[in-house]
């Protein structure tokens, strides 16, 4: 029989070889700077490995900025954000996954296309809604806006469709009201749904740079993208050890997050991609 | 007797009307939730925008006034708008090309090895899950012009030494890097889930016939990972659109406008300058492309869905 692809195994392996090495690249290079002494890091050449490695950088990265204050405020806006989606998106998706009710088609046209509205074209207006409310520069002001999750109601919609309805039958059967149904009958057949969109959502509003911007004015609101950023501005590039430093600081509880929970992860991605 | 008879009775009916009412009620009272904060953060921005849009406005510089169209014109005889135009679109255009490209072969490749599939899988994906915030940072020190690990490898191997984020071509090819970069892994786990829909028996069946690997992938794979290439067109065309952090972090635009992106320029207009009126009617106008490209892609997911 013939061979299926075109190149040899080998080639596979050199390619995905090359191309892996060139996508670690970035971080094995910011990993490796964090523990360099300034004198190594302006030596002309290409220099990979610290010859005398420090954590010196650490130290003064956490005394120069505020790091841990911006990963405990990413943790409270991004938890925040997905216990409060999952409250609202699981009834919706239930509704409009199994119950009739009248404009059922017509909400849902709503829902698709509240999915094609950007996060550039709602900023100025929810800005101004925020700030009329005074909530400028507060948490409320990076979780209100991405709570009605048009994605989330989406995701759960097609993750109800799929359970077997003859089990909602019997519950009904038994007596269980719609609250009843969800809480004990849908949601522990749905926690591995529930599971893929919250790691989806938190990983996307942990990296959320553009809105900490527009309404966050102190640096110690700052989500973790927003504060490292303005650290690395605010040095003037002189002190690039500190400044990597602190980006491994800011990275690794989210890099260590996406590898314990990449399967959800995936999922949800692929999930979305086979549905449309 | 006769009165607490009919007294049960009313409340027997009272109740049994209650539910049917309740009932009726329920799926409603069940969207209510999400609709409420989809309306409030969704719908009246979009509204409230296009209202916007047509008055001059600068926040907290008095009262707005109605302009009529007067930001639109303004916008298509401002330079820097139709800069931002043109970079945007080659931006994307090269972006996400780019990351298709790289992301299908990564998935082929990964097929075709069939060890560690998971580890090479979480390897790609790593920087699209990483916050890009930090990682353009590491890229503007890798890019850096002096003690930067990118010069110092052209100087190594005899070449010049390159001013990345200070000319205009190399400024953009940097924030393109960048966003292949971490796009590319997306691509190619989007185009894995699409593979694993060919039937295998498919391939053995050509291989049978006598269709050389190169065939099958033009004449099996290919045309059968169709409806995954357009939906993957879609999302990276999107993502690239809506790119703003690298662009934010590596060159903040400059140098003089070459890499300024449309959400970027939307970004100064609006909350650095406050324009509020000129920038609503930018953000329509994205909106607009936006949604051109969803309906492209609608069109084509209908005309291609034959499977």
């Amino acid at each position: 029989m013939r061979r299926r692809y075109p190149l040899s195994k080998v080639w596979a392996w050199v390619f995905l070889s090359v191309a892996g090495l060139i996508t670690v690249f970035p971080f094995l290079w910011m990993l490796s700077a964090s523990v360099m002494q300034p004198h190594e890091i302006f030596r002309p050449g290409v220099n990979l490995v610290s010859e005398q490695p420090t954590l010196a950088n650490y130290a003064t990265a956490l005394t120069k900025a505020p790091l841990l204050r911006f990963l405990g405020n990413g943790v409270i806006v991004t938890v925040a954000i997905a216990v409060l989606q999952l409250a609202v998106i699981v009834p919706a998706g239930y509704a409009f996954a199994r119950l009739r009710f009248r404009g059922h088609r017509f909400l849902f046209l709503l829902v698709l296309a509240a999915l094609a509205v950007p996060a550039y074209v709602r900023a100025i207006p929810n800005f101004l809604a925020l700030s009329s409310w005074g909530l400028i520069n507060t948490y409320p002001a990076l979780v209100l806006p991405f709570i009605g999750s048009a994605f989330g109601v989406f995701l759960m919609r097609q993750f109800f469709r799929q359970l077997p309805g003859e089990l909602i039958d019997a519950a009904r059967l038994d007596g269980c009201n719609t609250g009843q149904l969800i809480w004990h009958v849908l949601l522990p057949l749905t926690r591995p749904a529930l599971a893929a969109f919250a790691v989806f959502s938190v990983v996307s509003h942990w990296n959320d740079f553009f809105w900490p911007l527009v309404v966050i004015r102190t640096t110690r609101m700052y989500t973790p993208p927003a504060g490292i950023a303005f650290f690395a501005s605010a040095d003037g590039g002189e002190n690039w050890g500190v400044i990597m430093a602190a980006g491994v600081i800011v990275i690794t509880p989210l890099v260590l997050f996406f590898l314990l929970a990449r399967r959800q992860f995936v999922a949800s991605l692929a999930q979305s991609a086979v549905k449309g | 007797m006769v009165q607490g008879l009919t007294q049960q009775e009313t409340i027997g009916a009272s109740a049994s009307r209650r539910t049917p009412r309740l009932r009726w009620l329920g799926p409603y009272l069940l969207l209510l939730p999400a609709f409420a904060f989809i309306a409030v953060f969704v719908f009246w921005p979009v509204i409230y925008s296009v209202y916007l849009s047509l008055q001059d406005w600068r926040l907290g510089f008095g009262s707005s006034r109605f302009v009529g169209v007067r930001n639109y014109v303004r916008l298509f005889s401002a330079p820097d708008f139709l800069n931002a135009l043109r970079v945007t679109v080659g931006y994307t255009l090269v972006t996400s090309c780019g990351s298709i490209v790289l992301g299908l072969a990564l998935a082929l490749a990964i097929q075709h090895v069939r060890r560690l599939g998971s580890a090479w899988q979480a390897l790609f994906f790593l920087p699209v899950a990483s916050t890009m915030a930090a990682m353009a940072v590491v890229f503007r020190f890798m890019f850096d012009t002096h003690i930067g690990v990118i010069n110092a490898v052209l100087t190594r191997i005899g070449l010049d030494r390159v001013d990345w984020l200070n000319g205009d071509l190399t400024a953009f090819a940097a924030v393109v890097v960048v966003g292949i970069w971490s796009s590319a892994g997306y691509a190619m786990v989007l185009f894995l889930a699409g593979l694993t829909t060919i039937p295998e028996n498919l391939h053995e069946a050509a291989a049978l016939d006598g269709a050389s690997s190169w065939q099958q992938l033009r004449f099996i794979t290919l045309p059968l990972l169709t409806p995954t290439t357009i939906f993957v067109v879609v999302i990276l065309t999107l993502r690239s659109l809506e790119s703003f952090d690298n662009v934010k972090v590596l060159t903040d635009g400059g140098p003089l406008g070459a890499t300024q992106v449309l959400s970027h320029l939307l970004y100064i207009e609006g909350f650095r300058y406050f324009n509020t009126g000129y920038a609503s009617a930018l953000a329509t106008v994205f909106f607009v492309m936006l949604l051109v490209v969803a309906i492209v892609q609608m069109r084509a997911e209908r005309w291609v869905h034959y499977e």
